[in-house]
């Protein structure tokens, strides 16, 4: 590997990230993000499906940098949430929660949130510093990529983000290829015949992802919440008396912010419901290394520090497949190549080289951001209470007038307003019967790069299918994605899989 | 094998990607299929659509022998019906009557859509969102929105 471009890639990076509209712009993403992501209920998926309007009208740069920002507020916030009121804002933050929210009964919150926010900078530091390392030789690799290692690489993505995900293999699978189906509607851009549009001239171009997302998270999730029985009062706000952790508090956090950061970045590379993953992990460990583990589920730093750090690791590590190989790993990720698009870059190998400005600009604001968001919440943590007991009713319209703006934005038209219903009302039953929406996303964003890809593979080919299995990298892929099917037979892993669901309980 | 105890999750489920399935892979024979060496438009669907129809076949077989399965949880039509429905007329008003107008409406609407309505609370709402939507979208990121039906 060769290292020596390290430096001038960074310096490039940061005179982009440094330049005052670019900061400013980060800096509004990470404030909107917490702003959003503080909301109980309100996950990573549905706060930049509802933001990502606000980045239409930007340049590509700093409109990436904002969401990135976002991502990171929004998974910032969802922890916060968890540690003052016991409500997850997200999956990967129901681990927080455990400890975190005990940690808020003894009064404990403000140790909590400060650790959690030290933790997670480290786990983005390093995080990035992984990207801008990793990123160019992968690139690299990349490139020397033909149309059937793509193929299988997709196979290998799709698989794994299943396998690893809760719930029912066979029903993630379903909703995979009922988002392949979805995404290959359109004009098919071999023959030119308009697949499924039904002389409707809007669907000729196809369903636009980035509505479906809006529908089946912002719509699904509204409905969802509004139909649980009762309205889940925010009235139990843990008080926050001081901020800083005792000398004690840091010196047990030291091991499990490393181990967590390392287990993370593993995770966030791999595709599936990484950060979740990660953070359970992250906890599983904590405990089982820990000389008194009766104290996790009590409020034990460690169980904060940990999976806070994993999560945020993975929360930057996954972005590494995306920026090197345009290939998105989870639902956050499927939205993010949806901005790219939006923004006429096509996300791949590619951007690095004829945007490094962009590339490195992205990544030095990475670190940038992380940075703020330990600045912006430790002082403002009396604010996002404050917003915490904004009661659901009064929220709710609101939130829904963001998403149908935002649906309309995206091509000023009224008619991805109606298929973002569609799908709400989709995903409303969909999840009803246990079915997922994010490999239905995933699945629509790869429909038709995996069609392209295959379609080549076999005329390159002849037509035989055996050009999977003789390459040796497509055929290292499709065996690791056969492997991991195959873990999820082994009883024992499945257990641990149904653990993890059960835990996950939604 | 009773057909009332059955694991229902799986089963709607099953049947429904068994509908989508063959909805598409149905649909593709209006296409040409082409061959292995030059994929036809319909190639690729008709492979997703049998493998979905198999899938949802497999879930549909197994929900019979899962007795005592939970049950899926039971529609709420009031925030389904109130909100999709806000949504749908928020869409059709935003290209006649400009943005204030279908803002205002679907504010109002979806907001019935809760547990309770309040009409003093849900009217300021309405008023705060609607004018921070239109200073956000369209004055401060000038999106080209109508605000009014005649603009």
């Amino acid at each position: 590997m060769d290292f020596s471009a390290l430096i001038p890639n960074l310096t490039l990076g940061f005179t982009v990230a440094l330049s005052f509209q670019n900061l400013i712009y980060c800096f509004i993403g990470c404030l909107l993000g917490t702003l959003i992501g503080v909301l109980p209920g309100i996950g990573p998926v549905a706060t930049i499906a509802m933001l990502l309007p606000i980045t239409f009208n930007l340049p590509p740069t700093p409109a990436l940098i904002m969401l990135a920002g976002i991502y990171y507020g929004a998974s910032y916030g969802g922890s916060t949430t968890a540690i003052l009121v016991n409500l997850p804002g997200e999956s990967s933050s129901v681990v927080t929660m455990l400890d975190g929210y005990q940690m808020g009964r003894q009064g404990r919150a403000g140790p909590a949130l400060a650790i959690a926010a030290i933790g997670s900078f480290f786990a983005g530091t390093v995080g990035t510093f992984l990207i801008a390392l990793f990123g160019p030789p992968l690139a690299e690799l990349a490139f020397a990529f033909g149309a059937a290692e793509y193929f299988s690489m997709m196979v290998l993505g799709l698989i794994s983000a299943v396998v690893l995900a809760s719930g029912s293999l066979i029903k993630a699978i379903g909703m995979i290829l009922v988002g392949l189906l979805g995404g290959i509607v359109g004009t098919d851009v071999n023959s030119g015949i308009a697949r499924y549009s039904f002389g409707i001239s809007e669907l000729s171009d196809g369903i636009g992802f980035v509505s479906v997302a809006m529908g089946m998270f912002g719509f699904g999730e509204i409905i969802s919440n509004l139909g649980l029985s009762s309205e889940t009062r925010v009235t139990d706000v843990s008080k926050v008396h001081k901020m800083m952790p005792t000398k004690d508090d840091i010196r047990m956090s030291v091991g499990p912010i490393i181990r967590g950061t390392a287990i993370g970045t593993v995770f966030g590379i791999l595709p599936g419901a990484h950060t979740v993953i990660a953070a359970f992990s992250s906890y599983t460990l904590e405990k089982k290394l820990a000389r008194d583990p009766t104290r996790f589920g009590k409020g034990a730093i460690e169980g904060v520090a940990g999976p806070e750090s994993a999560n945020n690791a993975a929360a930057q590590t996954c972005f590494i497949p995306l920026l090197t190989l345009g290939i998105p790993t989870g639902a956050v990720m499927a939205l993010m190549v949806g901005a790219m698009t939006i923004q006429g870059i096509a996300p791949g190998p590619q951007v690095m080289t004829q945007k490094p400005d962009l590339f490195w600009g992205m990544i030095a604001s990475m670190w940038l951001g992380n940075g703020m968001l330990v600045i912006l919440n430790l002082p403002l943590i009396g604010m996002w209470v404050q917003f915490l007991k904004i009661p659901y009713r009064v929220l709710f319209p609101g939130i829904l007038l963001f998403i149908c703006i935002g649906a309309f934005s995206i091509n000023n038209a009224s008619f991805d307003v109606y298929v973002a219903a569609l799908f709400g009302f989709f995903g409303y039953y969909s999840s009803k019967w246990g079915c997922e929406a994010a490999p239905l996303i995933l699945g629509f964003v790869l429909g038709p790069l995996m069609e392209e890809n295959l379609r080549r593979a076999m005329l390159i080919s002849r037509g035989d299918p055996s050009v999977f299995f003789t390459r040796p990298i497509s055929l290292g892929m499709l065996l690791v994605a056969f492997a991991l099917l195959l873990m999820v037979v082994v009883p024992q892993f499945s257990k641990k899989r149904e653990i993890l669901g059960a835990a996950e309980g939604d | 094998m009773a057909f009332h105890d059955r694991d229902r999750k799986d089963f709607n489920a099953g049947v429904m990607y068994v509908a989508i399935g063959a909805f598409f892979a149905g649909f593709a024979t209006n296409y040409p299929m082409g061959s292995a060496v030059r994929m036809g438009p319909a190639y690729f669907p008709t492979m997703l659509g049998a493998l979905l129809v198999m899938l949802g076949l497999i879930l549909v077989f197994r929900s019979f022998f899962v007795h005592d399965a939970e049950l899926p949880s039971k529609t709420h039509w009031r925030p389904l019906g109130f909100i999709l429905g806000a949504v749908v007329i928020f869409a059709f008003l935003i290209d006649r009557a400009g943005l204030i107008a279908s803002s205002v409406v679907m504010m109002l609407m979806g907001s019935m859509g809760g547990w309770q309505f309040r009409w003093k609370e849900q009217a300021v709402t309405t008023v705060v969102m609607t004018s921070a939507c239109v200073g956000i979208f369209y004055y401060a990121l000038g999106l080209p929105f109508r605000l009014f039906p005649w603009s």
